[in-house]
């Protein structure tokens, strides 16, 4: 495979599949997973034998490492980050990740400074601010 | 990183399950044969969250057997070289440590470790910086940078980094104990 090869997520090559595809942060893949899992549950008596592992572990990992908790959040989040022309996934890195400086998201997704994208440096500060204020009023 | 895609598959279905319930053994099929499984290109199938579209069947012949294209949305983890996020270690050893991201694991091994933290063996095989301030143990959290991925019939294995800025524990188990 010579595409492969070239991926690089820094640089925003995932392929043009993916690069369309939406993306999803870690607090709304628990969103979503909450739901088939009662869903799963409501199915059979027994919803262990139904879970598969990736399932199991990835439901613990979005747990784990989601950033906000309730739906309302969530939303306002993809929100915020959405008015900045981001791609979904750096949209998705950021929303993820929360870096607290213009130069730690900078490191976070390279891409957003490369290739003489309209992104200031303000905006980008603007945008962090945006975010820790939810994480505060939640 | 996980994405929202959609997919196609064709189904074989056997003519017993024919009847005003066929939808939903489609899917139900559908859900146990795909959920949980990992491939290169699209990485691990975490859950289906609806079903598109069920094309017309066509009969196989000789078997009886019906084959539907289902096209279908889902939930997959895919891990991208370059990507950073954050990880669970799961095991520290001299080589380095892994660590799992959801289902995937990532091998950090100590070379892609910061200089200054040392490997220190005992009950609990940790990674240690001089002035003992940063440890690294098993269910310590870091974020960490993926460099390379390996993919299996039926896993990705990732490679990863935590010698740049901004990567490395995040949360310590340790240090509240």
């Amino acid at each position: 495979m010579s595409g492969e090869e070239e991926e690089n997520a820094a640089e925003l090559k995932i392929g043009d599949e993916f690069l369309k595809a939406k993306c999803l942060m870690n607090c709304e893949v628990a969103l979503i997973l909450d739901r088939r899992y009662e869903q799963l549950q409501q199915m059979s008596d027994d919803p262990t034998n139904q879970i598969s592992q990736v399932f199991e572990k990835s439901m613990q990992y979005v747990k784990r490492f989601s950033r906000y908790k309730n739906p309302d959040a969530v939303r306002q989040v993809r929100e915020i980050l959405s008015r900045n022309r981001l791609a979904e996934f750096e949209l998705c890195v950021l929303g993820n990740l929360c870096p607290e400086t213009v130069e730690e998201a900078i490191a976070m997704v390279p891409s957003i400074k490369s290739k003489g994208r309209a992104l200031e440096e303000d905006a980008i500060e603007k945008m962090l601010h945006d975010l820790s204020l939810i994480k505060k009023f939640e | 990183m996980f994405f929202h895609i959609s997919m196609e598959k064709n189904m074989q279905l056997h003519p017993r399950h024919f009847g005003p319930h066929l939808r939903d053994k489609l899917v139900a099929k559908l859900m146990k044969d795909v959920e949980g499984t990992c491939s290169g290109r699209h990485g691990f199938v975490v859950a289906i969250t609806g079903v598109d579209d069920i094309g017309k069947g066509l009969i196989r012949e000789g078997t009886g057997f019906v084959t539907f294209p289902v096209r279908y949305q889902c939930v997959v983890f895919r891990p991208f070289k370059g990507e950073i996020l954050e990880a669970v270690v799961t095991m520290v050893n001299k080589m380095g440590f892994f660590a799992e991201a959801g289902p995937v694991q990532i091998f950090v091994s100590n070379h892609l470790i910061p200089d200054d933290m040392e490997f220190q063996t005992g009950d609990v095989p940790n990674y240690t910086t001089s002035d003992r301030s940063v440890r690294i143990q098993k269910d310590s959290e870091v974020r960490l940078k993926i460099i390379g991925t390996r993919v299996d019939a039926t896993e990705i294995f990732c490679i990863g980094t935590i010698k740049d800025d901004f990567l490395g524990v995040i949360n310590d188990p340790g240090a509240a104990a």
